[in-house]
């Protein structure tokens, strides 16, 4: 319109406005946090970034394949993992922590049913790396080796490949077919998989060295350690690796009326809880009191509830037998003083307060150490081996990870140094230093504005009813309702990530949030921002943070 | 483009009201003039009472106003919105949406007469009022409805009155429609312009809207403060449809005033090294008074 209305001299219309940006000494800036979930994950999952693509898009499958970017085995670790990513959760500090663990396991449970295949990064690289184990390290390092195009192979001592998910965890924890189907999908990758081959005794360790660009050791911790105890000798003396794993191969173990386990860590929960399954009474010595028992807290829960006999303060002395099969063993009764170099009370026995225990059947699970057989690496004791902070051993080439270099640790534990020696073989092969950028701060639930939040019950997966627990080796948990995970996943606080609430959009007094047209995302338009913090302050999640103008 | 957040469902954002103007970082005012503009829509007229809002929104020639606007003088916002509403009228046009604003004083003192009258004849406006508790535009003095014990500049010890109440007032009138507000609560102000628009006859709506420059609290804290005025009792949010007092909002937890008095420098001189002075149970006892009276 070239001609202005009667009585105006200036078309408004193309007046610029004026920019009070000008006016501004702090400005606002998006900053993506690190969430307390995401940094307690020993497997560097994106917790909140599979929480989140759940509840906003209710994606099931894009779910799965955000979880699987760092974790091939989420249905697996849905079951077993003591998920230390619930215990850092904000909502703890305002009803109760997101349900992080059974989402995971309704998450990769979903990709199961679906058959959903993970995805190749690039294409395929000419270079071989072998894997020694087909546990949760061996697999989680071939795994993304395997997504980054190398030719990989896993050689493995047993029939099975899974390592102590197959051969130590019970199957009412984790059923075999799903860690099978977890197995298969991963070999689909195109990895290599050569069983009853035991590296050291089978074929030589310089063979790898020499055949392959480099190597991997996930071989665990398979070799139970039994503590000096006279008579331990006898038929009916088990270590708890030992008996798992016959249990979990399928054959029969002749355990007699009474079982005594010895040791108080999640070895000596499994075999308490699969013994009581075979029929056995089953009671656990102990030499410190709960509170120090190195177990998980809910697995010493359920074995209670499942009238496992608990006794503290008690640590054996002597194995009695009767030919050679066991009748009973002596214990004697312990009082805790001043702490050991491990931080636990140290157990000093009290002279004179033997006692004997009946039992067929004793089960040390006293401690785990590495089978060495045939593998000359540089160790840190006898038990463990020495690895630096790229996971290479003191052979040049090999890498080494999971328990067999972190001590007895969780499935998570191992498939994050899984991934992290996965990394490292490919710089090494590459020849390039990892530049490892530094994650960025953990934000607390002070930083979080929670008046947006509102309180909700957390879901609780129910356990099967005590006596139909232990006629078989069912799952303990049965399968979880899909909608009610949704439902939880929308419990998720987003810490320091944007989770599209508006308020910033709405309470900014001068319009200077836009949703940009480019992204589909809140911006500022710092022409016209004051500064004044009001979206800072009201954001529930502490994405937007106020810093000095640049 | 992102979908809209279902966040913000039944939520305006229409920039009716513009980036670019000149009021103070964190107003509130500001922020309530636009979630005002927003939901009211583009068919509405607005007449502005002289005060903060139209010096900060409108200097030639660069209005943010983007809603037909008009400013006569500091007490006469109601009867030009009247004369509005006369016109359309004799000329039978419309309908259209007429909203006459005004800050504080204009509205409980200097232009008290003109909105008696508009609601008195029974025209077809909607008067929002944004108390911000005094003439901050002029350098803070006291209006009738600063608070008990607050400072102004002239009243530097605190005032030792107690706030007019306008919305009792407004609603003495036999007018149909009367609600309160305030600008933490987005979704209630523009449900409650929204249901005032589909209401023939005069209404008034009256949100409390933080000064950070004259309540001396930064400006970040403007909705939390809005929040703590309504958690303590001090600021109850009620609707009065037809002289009845109803949807009065219930307080989740109620707070002590002390929370709501202590970020404001206008209340600091009652916390002497902390320690709250007599003034503070009198202000507690106004709060228990409206809990009391409204059944917070």
């Amino acid at each position: 319109m070239d001609k202005l209305p009667l009585g105006l001299a200036l078309d408004l219309r193309k007046v610029v406005p004026y920019e009070t940006g000008s006016w501004r000494t702090l400005m606002p800036v998006n900053i993506m946090q690190t969430p307390p979930c995401n940094h307690g994950c020993p497997a560097g999952n994106d917790i909140r970034g599979f929480l989140r693509t759940l509840a906003e898009k209710k994606d099931y499958e894009e779910a799965w394949h955000v979880l699987t970017r760092t974790n091939p085995l989420p249905a697996t670790c849905g079951r077993v993992c003591p998920h230390p990513c619930e215990d850092g959760c904000n909502r703890r500090d305002f009803d109760s922590p997101v349900a992080i663990n059974s989402a995971e396991r309704a998450v990769g449970d979903y990709g199961l049913e679906e058959n959903l295949e993970h995805k190749k990064l690039i294409a395929a690289r000419k270079e071989k790396v072998a894997v020694v184990g087909s546990g949760p390290a061996g697999l989680s390092c071939a795994f993304h080796l395997a997504k980054r195009g190398f030719q990989v192979k896993i050689f493995e001592a047993y029939g099975e490949p899974g390592g102590m998910m197959r051969y130590g965890i019970p199957s009412y924890r984790l059923p075999n077919y799903i860690l099978r189907q977890e197995l298969e999908n991963i070999m689909k990758l195109g990895i290599e998989l050569e069983c009853n081959i035991k590296v050291g005794v089978n074929i030589p360790m310089d063979q790898l060295v020499q055949h392959y660009d480099a190597v991997f050791m996930g071989i665990g911790a398979q070799r139970g350690l039994s503590i000096d105890v006279p008579g331990q000798d006898a038929r009916n003396v088990f270590t708890g690796v030992e008996f798992l794993r016959e249990v979990n191969s399928g054959k029969y173990v002749d355990l007699g009326k009474d079982v005594v386990v010895i040791g108080g860590g999640n070895t000596a929960m499994d075999s308490a809880r699969v013994a009581k399954r075979l029929g056995a009474n089953v009671s656990v010595v102990y030499r410190r009191t709960r509170v120090e028992m190195p177990a998980i807290t809910a697995e010493i829960d359920e074995a209670m509830e499942e009238r496992i006999m608990f006794r503290y303060h008690t640590n054996p002395v002597k194995i009695i037998q009767d030919d050679d099969r066991v009748v009973g063993i002596m214990c004697v009764q312990m009082e805790l003083k001043e702490p050991d170099a491990s931080g636990r009370a140290r157990p000093v026995p009290i002279a004179g307060s033997e006692s004997v225990i009946p039992a067929d059947t004793v089960i040390l699970a006293t401690g785990q150490a590495v089978e060495y057989d045939g593998i000359e690496v540089h160790k840190i004791d006898n038990k463990w081996i020495s690895a630096n902070e790229n996971l290479m051993t003191s052979i040049d080439g090999v890498f080494a990870g999971g328990d067999a270099v972190l001590g007895l640790e969780t499935v998570s534990a191992a498939i994050g140094q899984g991934t992290r020696a996965a990394s490292a073989v490919e710089d090494y092969i590459d020849g390039s230093v990892e530049s490892r950028l530094a994650s960025p701060p953990v934000i607390y639930s002070k930083d979080l504005n929670t008046y947006y939040y509102q309180k909700t019950r957390r879901f609780e997966k129910e356990a099967l009813p005590i006596h139909m627990r232990l006629k078989h080796f069912k799952e303990l948990y049965p399968a979880l309702d899909p909608e009610a995970i949704i439902d939880e996943a929308e419990r998720c606080f987003s810490c320091g990530l944007c989770y599209n609430c508006g308020n910033c959009f709405m309470y900014c007094p001068d319009n200077a949030v836009k949703i940009s047209e480019k992204t589909g995302l809140y911006e500022f338009d710092l022409d016209f921002c004051k500064g004044c913090g009001l979206c800072a302050k009201e954001c529930p999640c502490h994405y937007i943070q106020m810093t000095l103008e640049k | 483009m992102r979908e809209q957040s279902k966040y913000l469902e039944g939520v305006d954002k229409k920039d009716l009201f513009a980036s670019g103007h000149r009021a103070c970082g964190g107003c509130g005012q500001a922020l309530a003039a636009r979630l005002v503009a927003d939901a009211a829509g583009e068919n509405t007229i607005a007449c502005v009472a002289t005060g903060c809002l139209e010096v900060f929104s409108a200097p030639y020639p660069d209005p943010s106003w983007r809603i037909p606007f008009l400013h006569s003088l500091f007490e006469n916002a109601a009867a030009v919105a009247s004369g509005v509403d006369a016109a359309y009228k004799a000329l039978k046009k419309g309908p259209v949406n007429i909203i006459a604003q005004g800050g504080d004083g204009s509205t409980a003192d200097i232009g008290f007469q003109s909105i008696s009258g508009m609601f008195e004849r029974g025209h077809n406006v909607l008067y929002v009022c944004y108390d911000n508790e005094a003439y901050m535009n002029t350098g803070v003095q006291r209006s009738s409805f600063t608070p008990y014990g607050a400072r102004t500049s002239t009243t530097p010890t605190g005032n030792t009155t107690r706030k007019k109440n306008m919305p009792m007032l407004a609603a003495d009138h036999g007018i149909p429609y009367v609600a309160t507000a305030t600008v933490d609560d987005f979704r209630d102000l523009q449900l409650k312009i929204r249901k005032a628009l589909t209401i023939e006859g005069p209404k008034y709506i009256h949100i409390l809207a933080p000064c950070p420059l004259g309540w001396g609290h930064p400006g970040d804290l403007t909705v939390e403060i809005c929040r703590l005025a309504k958690d303590t009792g001090l600021f109850p949010i009620y609707e009065i449809i037809d002289g009845k007092v109803t949807n009065v909002r219930k307080i989740p937890v109620k707070v002590p005033v002390a929370e709501y008095l202590k970020p404001q420098g206008r209340f600091k001189h009652l916390f002497k090294r902390g320690v709250p002075s007599e003034e503070v149970d009198a202000i507690q006892e106004i709060a228990n008074q409206n809990i009391e009276r409204f059944n917070l």
